[in-house]
């Protein structure tokens, strides 16, 4: 088992473990927290194949944007570090074979297709901006454009759902239910 | 393997080290024009959003989107008759004609051309309705400001003020933008990116009604979180199926389905996560949970476009996929799909009959009629040289777009039928319409009786070319699953004309409001067609059928 | 490096975002359930592109496109949640169908 092979599983261990608090905590913000750590050891994981530019764009996108929207909106929903008791459902064991159930499938389906297959060791240029960038800007250029209406569509919608008509006083931060009492 | 991908690296790293030699990227201006249009649309919508004057903006944004969708229908005509060659009327046509544009990344043919000219149409006539003011007083079925809370203060101030949002036009062009690209997908990564842009707009949409809000924006929430869920499961699929065949490009996985070039397990489940997603758009069982939530607490409009377009969407992109990607394989999906019509025919019908309010009874019926036409898909008839009988594809067409009118007109009708909250749901409270206004409740007795497949109505015709093309592909269990139900379900749509025309009115009785001449126009067109389809189905079945097969 | 390390790193990851998709409640927990589902499947294409060493970066470039629609989709899910805290005061879903008459009278 070489030195990558080692390292790689060191950080699948260190994904699975932080998922697996991610998905079962009870304290909301944890949940964001260890949701960074595994998306860290992802971006590892990429960087052990030789998808280094993917790597970079994991840390960046992911746990620089993704994550701190979740976090914000985590805040903005619940008080911010209080315990939660309603965040798992009383079905849990169903979800929990159910999981198990479709992990196990899909791990003997890749075990009986690949086990054996070695990747080869990267080498400089696989997983390097100026290759993907050939790519998108080839085959793909069309989904590529495409994908700008996506987050110029997702930038309106967000929009309309929290933007506030010019005719209103911006004097009241949050138009909460209680306002309708009076 | 090493020696491909020293080859590759190779290639690659004489590509990286000479930069100015990449060429532009081929892009077929001309064949996308319809594309580009409702692009171009959505942009300019967005732009006058930023622009205009607020008293002026609903009309014009009206105005731009409908225009721009009678220029996409224009250009879709040219397309077909500049890209696809002559058109023969004679059923015969079994050839696959079009040509893959913009890098492979789309597929321009016969079904491709077809589908963009029924969503079109769709979204033009689900415009009008989104363009309804008649009925709330001048205001449009949308709230007016989304970021207040439902019955606060903020909402009555805005109501007075008479704010409106009028970025729903882009939206829904951006979705039906979405709607186009999807069916004609070459290759998977496009169909996601195609996906996402016809799911989000929607997603946000449904939680915009202007009555009922926190109905809405639950029905939002769950359509969204459904929504992902699904498409991390069509995302799975997508990996596994390219880690069987290495490529994301139909015509290359068709070619490693055909060799069988990997481990059979691999590819099973991902052509069944795969369908997941897919069958999820076009809620089938067992993914028609948000179905009835989403239907009822959407803005009926809304509700409309998606009812009929994403299914159209939908079922196009099934096809394709099945078809062209996975037709080497069929002996594989087709007995899982078989399972999968009956499960949805018979949901669909027997929980049907409980329905009491009038947009989930729509809901269940929209399930059911995805059963039917998923017993043409899975019988999966291709057709042979020289008959004149249906394909599946041009039966599925054809059903989409009985379908799709009848339900359109449909949802129109129960956005007038109204008292002081807003429009009555409850299917009880429509006793005595048929008195109260006979043309309204005939024509929504018109649209029941299409939907239940009685002879003389499109419905009919639509039954009958999907029932064919399953008896064609030997898939006749399906076909007798399909009598049944349609028998089951037919039982229920009767029962509502009973209700409208010979029970006696609970209370005061529904108010039928008097719309605009949107609405008034919509109801008149899609009854029109429901007739005309139903008595004459020729011209339209042949361009089903002259549509031909899928290019590969 | 072994092929299926990552694979089986993925269908772990894959099942855990599954389990955290259905025995959450609140929305945005669930999101991050869904968000783990979606990293599996980049991992699995990451892995699967260096496997066949293809020419078009499909699996790579299919999994920048897909974290640029996380963050989109997450930016507009947290806009729909918000509203929907809003007007109840939480962000709790429950995604079971309920076809019964109440929920109908309940629409009203």
């Amino acid at each position: 088992m070489s030195m990558v092979e080692l390292t790689f599983l060191m950080l699948s261990g260190v994904a699975v473990f932080s998922a697996l608090l991610a998905v079962s905590t009870t304290q909301v913000v944890h949940a964001a927290l260890w949701l960074v750590l595994t998306l860290g050891a992802i971006a590892g994981c990429y960087l052990l194949i030789g998808a280094e530019f993917i790597a970079w764009v994991q840390v960046l996108i992911y746990i620089g944007a993704v994550v701190v929207l979740l976090l914000f909106a985590l805040m903005l929903t619940r008080a911010p570090t209080g315990p939660d008791s309603a965040t798992t459902t009383s079905n849990r064991n169903v979800a929990a074979a159910v999981s198990v159930l479709v992990a196990g499938g899909l791990a003997a389906i890749m075990v009986s297709g690949f086990a054996g297959e070695r990747l080869a060791p990267p080498r400089g240029g696989v997983g390097s901006a100026a290759s993907i960038g050939d790519a998108i800007f080839g085959t793909w250029v069309l989904p590529f454009e495409i994908l700008s209406l996506v987050l110029l569509a997702a930038l309106v919608g967000a929009i309309v759902l929290t933007r506030r008509g010019p005719e209103r006083d911006n004097g009241a931060p949050g138009d909460v239910p209680e306002r309708a009492q009076h | 393997m090493t020696a491909l991908t020293g080859a590759v690296l190779a290639q690659n790293a004489l590509s990286a080290a000479d930069l100015p030699q990449i060429g532009a990227p081929a892009i077929e201006y001309g064949t996308l024009s319809p594309v580009l249009a409702i692009t171009a649309t959505a942009l300019i919508g967005v732009l006058v959003e930023a622009g205009a004057p607020r008293r002026a903006r609903f009309g014009l944004q009206s105005a731009v989107a409908i225009v721009g969708i009678l220029a996409a229908l224009a250009a879709t005509v040219w397309v077909s008759i500049h890209d696809l060659g002559k058109v023969s009327f004679e059923g015969t046509d079994l050839l696959a004609r079009g040509k893959t544009v913009a890098e492979g990344a789309l597929v321009v043919d016969g079904p491709t051309v077809f589908l963009w000219g029924l969503l079109l149409v769709f979204a033009l006539v689900s415009m009008l309705m989104f363009a309804e003011r008649g009925l709330e007083g001048g205001l449009s079925g949308f709230t007016g400001q989304a970021a207040v809370a439902p019955g606060g203060a903020g909402e009555r101030e805005a109501t007075m003020a008479g704010i409106e949002h009028t970025e729903i036009f882009p939206l829904a062009m951006f979705a039906l933008l979405g709607m186009m690209v999807f069916p004609a997908s070459n290759d998977l990564l496009t169909m996601f990116v195609a996906l996402e842009v016809l799911s989000l707009p929607l997603y946000l949409l449904c939680g915009l009604a202007r009555r009922r809000r926190l109905l809405s924006q639950e029905a939002a929430v769950k359509y969204f979180l459904l929504g992902a869920f699904s498409s991390a499961f069509f995302l799975y699929g997508i990996a596994l199926v390219y880690g069987y065949s290495g490529s994301f490009t139909l015509a290359a996985i068709d070619t490693a389905v055909s060799n069988q070039i990997a481990g059979q397990n691999l590819l099973l489940a991902g052509m069944a996560l795969i369908s997941v997603g897919l069958l999820f758009k076009v809620s089938a069982v067992p993914f028609q949970a948000w179905t009835p939530d989403v239907y009822q607490g959407a803005p009926t409009a809304v509700t409309a476009f998606m009812a009929a377009g994403t299914k159209v969407a939908a079922f196009g992109a099934l096809l394709r996929v099945f078809f062209v990607g996975f037709g080497g394989a069929q002996w594989d999906w087709r007995p899982l799909m078989m399972i999968v019509a009956v499960l949805t025919m018979v949901v669909g019908a027997v929980v049907l009959i409980r329905q009491t309010d009038v947009k989930r009874m729509l809901a269940y019926s929209a399930i059911a009629h995805s059963g039917f036409i998923l017993t043409a898909f899975a019988g999966a008839y291709e057709g042979s040289a020289g008959t004149a009988t249906i394909t599946s594809v041009s039966a599925v067409m054809f059903y989409l777009a009985v379908y799709g009118f009848s339900t359109i007109g449909a949802f129109a009708i129960a956005t007038l039928v109204r008292d002081g909250g807003g429009e009555v749901g409850h299917l009880a409270r429509w006793a005595g319409l048929g008195r109260e206004s006979p043309v309204l409740a005939g024509v929504f007795a018109l649209f029941m009786l299409s939907f239940a497949g009685i002879p003389l109505t499109a419905g009919f015709m639509g039954k009958w070319t999907v029932f064919s093309a399953a008896w064609s592909g030997y898939a006749w269990p399906l076909v007798v699953a399909g009598v049944l139900t349609s028998a089951v379900a037919a039982y229920f749509y009767v029962r509502v004309i009973v209700l409208m025309f010979f029970a006696d009115p609970e209370g005061d009785g529904p108010t039928v409001a008097v719309p605009s001449v949107m609405t008034s126009a919509v109801i008149a067109v899609t009854a029109a067609v429901t007739i005309v389809l139903g008595i004459v189905p020729g011209p339209v079945l042949d361009l089903a059928q002259n549509a031909g097969t899928f290019v590969r | 490096m072994s092929l299926v390390w990552p694979l089986l790193l993925s269908c772990a990851l894959f099942g855990i975002g599954l389990y955290g998709v259905l025995a959450r409640r609140n929305a945005i927990l669930m999101l991050i359930g869904v968000e783990l589902m979606l990293n599996a499947v980049n991992l699995n294409l990451v892995a699967f592109d260096a496997w066949w060493g293809d020419a078009l970066r499909s699996g790579q470039s299919l999994t920048l496109f897909m974290i640029a629609v996380a963050a989109a989709e997450i930016g507009l899910g947290l806009a729909i949640v918000l509203g929907l805290f809003r007007a109840t005061g939480s962000a709790d879903v429950d995604l079971a169908v309920v076809d019964t008459d109440e929920q109908a009278d309940g629409a009203r």
